[in-house]
């Protein structure tokens, strides 16, 4: 790789003859591994929106400007797959590029292949990936966009403490990374609040959980967590256990998607009492920028709700540049970023957190919001603070 | 005693579903001498199209039913007439070939109607209740559409002259043909009819269960247990592997939990092929 | 479909070992040798790589395929041989390149022993289906046997291995390691197919009359499905050392089907069909991937077209063509070429 750290010297140099006056065209090109098929496609789908947004607000405000040059920003998309490979493969093909800036990937899976090849490359990267090593000292230039259910499944928990009354849960997840990892995580906050839990696994690929819901229901469970389960699976899983009678609340701890849940189960009088983490609190915030996307791009912005947080992922990216003044050096970058507040126009102040769970202080914390049905009706979201170490 | 029941139930919904799905995979393979790695896509596509017809054009859900077989069954000719019928004598090719159009038609499906799962209810809700045991009715009718099928196939296979003939070119194609079957009209007949009914199969079990666009992968590999188990070519063996499936699924499944059930089912599934590798009411290995 | 005899080949002379299309493959093989040194860029060092180990992976389909069997029981022995690997490394410090070669070959090749030994007696699509539910038991294990296997995680943290000592950690030196790899099965692969050909195509063309004849069938299966494991586990510990990482979704069931196509789509018939179609399908899915959603439909209509098109893989295709410019008619149709099937063994 000596070519590379040469590559490497001569780009610092480069960047910082700049000011010199040489006016070098600046053209910050953002990779995104994000997956396009599949089941997890809709995930990728709003992180390729999000981006693309950003990438054109930025031109259109000049809010990247090196040495008085304002940049043009592109975005590369690759399907990542939803697997190591297809993000390891990508990555790679951005490195070829010269790409260094990287929003993305979002799942476990891919961000576990992404990031060996994105230090090995010297890239700065938002990644996403409720991962119990989503981010670590290890990989010094990857930051969070937000973080796990180690951040906010105890107000939500405590939300439904306060609202029903049940003193054992079931949590159901997907027998794979994706599932365990926020599974146990979800468990222990259970625990730390006396509720006794039992987790149930299922094979990736399920379609029909009776069986599951069989041993839930005898596991006396008055309470029921659905964890990490793709939307469409907790649809079933919500419809098959309510004809089976369950009649206690249900948790979401895993991610949105209570829309699709909702559709699946057949309405929100089958979801009942439902309690979700919702990454957003809409507010007229929210929605104005859910305009400003429907006027800069011409259409309605990606349903999946995660959009929101990567278009926050995206735009810090844009100032951590910015701070640095050079849009190819990660390190620079990623030193720029640490020392920037975590604010954003839209949805206002947050904070870094992530010292005490990963043990790295880079993970984006800015407020979220409560879902909650009950009785079957949608109740007004709950704004939730942003949580934070301190 | 009452779980007991219960997981029987489900352990029958199961083996509905599986019923209607290996009857239309195995029907291929015994014809044709193809393992249709499409079967899962005519399946999730049934169901995207009796939700277009009932969900957005507000046609009757019987209906809608109606349309994804015959659209199904359209599409299974079609595509055995034009494309799989040209590589029919190397199954290799045909495997390949009916891989690549799952694919596409997995794709198709993802461009036109989005990746999440659009609302598609069982226009019969309600549960029926004894105790601790309860049974959907929309079960009830999925396993009636069932039986109905298994009997349709058999009335078809046993007692019309296509059935005849069908039988006839799969115990020896040349033969046959050279007794004068059409199998360039019997061929695609057969095609469509297993592609008509795993259509049928999407419309009635997806409002059950989800339908999004990549539920059809799952569809293969259940298809493949079942039909192995049960001798592939053999309706009869089809049908009752697939209850046998469903009853392991569900069992093993409540008794040992999620994927340790899935473990002891394929397990199973091994052992009895090791044991009696034609399946349980499999004839002489087919040479494919 | 094999059963032609050559019009003039004396039964006592044993063919030369390989033929020009083991002889091309082995070449190209070896040259990849060249890229590590010569080239930095990271999309030309990745695509190399994953180009070899999908090639490498289909060798294990290849093999299985001289007997007429359609294993989709690669990715089960590429998961035994890349998590001994990391095991190995991980847990005893074993880091050197041939200890951990001869591991991830030999640990695959013994399970296929007594695997082999319950499902040899298949045929047809019933070795496809159990070979399909194998793999699928695999990844189930995968996850059920945390404690060693990393569960769900998979094992993350691999040391670099080492060549004499030396660390072989960064881009191009793990594209060397899978270069050594590659030629490594490929050598073992084209040897062990071509020295046992005749026995291999007697089975493939009817393996009872073989067997009458005094062939133990059974000892050449097993061999084949023993060294196709092999091979194989050369493959999974190529991938796990390109990822650091032995993930269970590395092995997915599914990925079976594409090691399959690589070795139909490029041409059954020799071993540079399996490179071929490894080199097209891998460089048509990376161009795909930039068509985002479009990409799984794509490559499904080019596989139809290529086997609709392209009878007997590209590769038969292509040397039709280049018998009949060179005036000459092809030794045996539909890109059956050469495969050894002579006669003068097994008969």
């Amino acid at each position: 790789m000596k070519l590379g750290l040469g590559r490497l010297v001569c780009g610092s140099l480069i960047a910082s003859a700049g000011f010199v006056g040489a006016v070098s065209a600046c053209e910050l090109k953002i990779g995104v591994p994000a997956v396009l098929s599949g089941p997890a496609a809709q995930w990728g789908i709003a992180l390729r929106g999000a981006t693309e947004f950003v990438a054109k607000e930025t031109m259109e405000e000049k809010r990247l400007v090196i040495n008085g040059v304002a940049c043009t920003v592109s975005v590369k998309s690759i399907d990542s797959k939803y697997s190591a490979e297809g993000a390891a493969s990508a990555t790679n093909a951005f490195a070829a590029e010269g790409i260094k800036v990287i929003i993305g990937p979002v799942g476990s899976p891919e961000v576990t292949g992404f990031k060996p090849v994105a230090t090995r490359n010297r890239m700065v990267a938002m990644v996403n990936s409720f991962a119990k090593n989503s981010i670590g000292p290890e990989w010094p230039t990857v930051f969070h966009i937000g973080p796990g259910p180690s951040g906010w499944a105890a107000p939500i928990i405590d939300v439904g403490l306060q609202r029903y009354k049940f003193k054992t849960a079931a949590i159901v997840a997907p027998n794979d990374q994706g599932g365990t990892d926020i599974a146990s995580v979800n468990a222990d906050i259970f625990k730390q609040r006396g509720v006794t839990v039992t987790e149930e696994y299922y094979q990736r690929g399920t379609t029909n959980f009776a069986p599951i819901v069989t041993r839930i229901m005898a596991s006396n469970a008055e309470a029921l967590d659905l964890a990490s389960s793709p939307a469409g699976d907790a649809g079933i899983i919500v419809k098959q256990i309510r004809q089976a009678g369950f009649t206690g609340p249900i948790f979401r701890l895993g991610g949105p998607g209570t829309d699709e849940i909702a559709r699946v189960a057949g309405g929100l009088d089958i979801l009942k009492d439902f309690l979700w983490y919702e990454p957003v609190y809409m507010d007229d915030n929210m929605r104005a920028l859910e305009q400003k996307y429907e006027k800069l791009m011409g259409s309605v912005r990606p349903e999946n709700s995660d959009f929101f947080r990567w278009t926050f992922a995206a735009r810090m990216m844009i100032k951590a540049i910015q701070a640095a003044g050079t849009i190819d050096n990660a390190e620079k970058i990623a030193a720029a970023m640490r020392t920037l507040p975590v604010e954003d126009e839209h949805i206002g102040k947050g904070y870094w957190i992530g010292q005490k769970f990963f043990g790295i202080n880079q993970e984006m914390s800015y407020p979220f919001a409560i879902g909650v049905i009950q009785g079957g009706v949608k109740q007004p979201l709950i704004r939730a603070e942003a949580v934070s170490e301190k | 005693m009452e779980s007991f029941i219960a997981t029987g139930l489900i352990g029958i919904s199961l083996g509905t579903q599986y019923t209607l799905l290996a009857l239309g995979f195995t029907l291929i393979f015994g014809i044709l001498g193809v393992v249709n790695f499409a079967h899962g896509g005519f399946y999730v596509m049934g169901g995207y199209v009796a939700y277009y017809c009932n969900v957005i054009l507000g046609l009757p859900y019987p209906v809608a039913v109606l349309m994804a077989m015959l659209s199904m069954a359209a599409l299974g000719w079609l595509f055995e007439a034009f494309i799989l019928e040209r590589v029919i004598e190397d199954h290799q090719a045909t495997l390949m070939v009916t891989m690549g159009f799952y694919l596409v038609m997995a794709t198709a499906i993802l461009m036109i109607f989005g990746a999440e799962s659009p609302q598609f209810p069982f226009p019969v809700t309600g549960v029926w209740r004894l105790g601790g045991i309860y049974f959907p009715y929309a079960n009830m009718i999925v396993l009636g559409a069932c039986l109905a099928a298994i009997v349709f196939v058999y009335w078809l296979v046993y007692r019309t002259n296509i059935g005849r003939g069908m039988r006839a070119m799969s115990e020896d194609l040349p033969v046959a043909s050279a007794l004068g079957m059409r199998t360039k009209a019997l061929f695609p007949f057969a095609f469509a009819l297993a592609t008509g009914l795993a259509g049928g199969t999407g419309a009635l079990v997806t409002p059950i269960l989800a339908l999004a666009p990549h539920v059809g992968d799952s569809v293969l590999a259940f298809s493949f247990l079942t039909v192995i188990l049960g001798g592939l070519g053999s309706v009869t063996g089809a049908t009752c592997a697939a209850f046998i499936v469903g009853l392991i699924e569900a069992y093993a499944a409540v008794y040992l939990g999620g994927s340790k059930g899935a473990l002891t089912l394929f397990a199973l599934v091994l052992i009895i092929l090791v044991v009696r590798p034609q399946g349980l009411l499999g004839r002489e290995v087919r040479r494919s | 479909m094999n059963n032609r005899v050559p019009k003039s080949l004396p039964a006592e002379i044993r063919p030369s070992l390989f033929s020009g299309h083991d002889w091309i493959a082995l070449a190209i093989v070896s040259l990849t040798f060249v890229i590590p040194f010569t080239s930095t860029n990271p999309q030309v060092l990745s695509q190399t790589n994953l180009i070899l180990i999908a090639a490498t992976a289909a060798l294990g389909v290849y093999i299985m395929q001289r007997l007429d069997l359609m294993s989709f029981a690669v990715p089960s022995f590429m998961a035994i041989g890349g998590y001994t690997v990391a095991l190995l490394s991980m847990k005893l410090q074993l880091t050197d390149v041939f200890v951990l070669a001869a591991a991830a070959f030999l640990m695959p090749a013994l399970c296929a022993i007594p695997l082999g030994a319950l499902i040899l007696r298949l045929k047809g699509v019933y070795f496809v289906l159990v070979t399909f539910v194998l793999t699928e038991i695999v990844q189930l294990l995968l996850f059920e046997a945390g404690p060693i296997t990393g569960g769900s995680n998979g094992l993350v943290g691999m040391p670099a291995v080492k060549i004499f000592g030396m660390d072989l950690w960064d881009n191009p030196h793990v594209l060397l390691t899978t270069c050594g790899l590659a030629f490594v099965s490929f050598i073992i692969t084209s040897v062990f197919t071509r020295w046992f050909r005749s026995e291999f195509a007697a089975i493939e063309t009817n393996d009872v009359l073989a067997e009458s004849l005094g062939l133990a069938a059974w000892k050449y299966k097993a061999m084949a499905f023993s060294v196709a494991a092999g091979v194989s586990g050369l493959a999974g510990f190529a991938l796990v050392n390109m990822l650091l990482t032995a993930h269970p979704s590395s092995f997915a069931p599914m990925s079976s089907v594409n090691y399959i196509t690589y070795t139909i789509v490029g041409g059954k018939a020799s071993i540079l069909g399996t490179l071929i179609g490894a080199l097209l399908l891998v460089s048509a899915t990376d161009y795909f991937a930039l068509s985002g959603e479009m990409s799984p439909g794509l490559f499904g209509l080019l596989i139809i077209v290529v086997t609709m098109v392209a009878r007997g893989g590209v590769v038969g295709v292509v040397s039709g063509l280049l018998y009949r410019l060179a005036g000459q008619s092809p030794p045996l149709k539909n890109g059956e070429h050469d495969l050894g099937v002579n006669g003068e063994k097994g008969q």
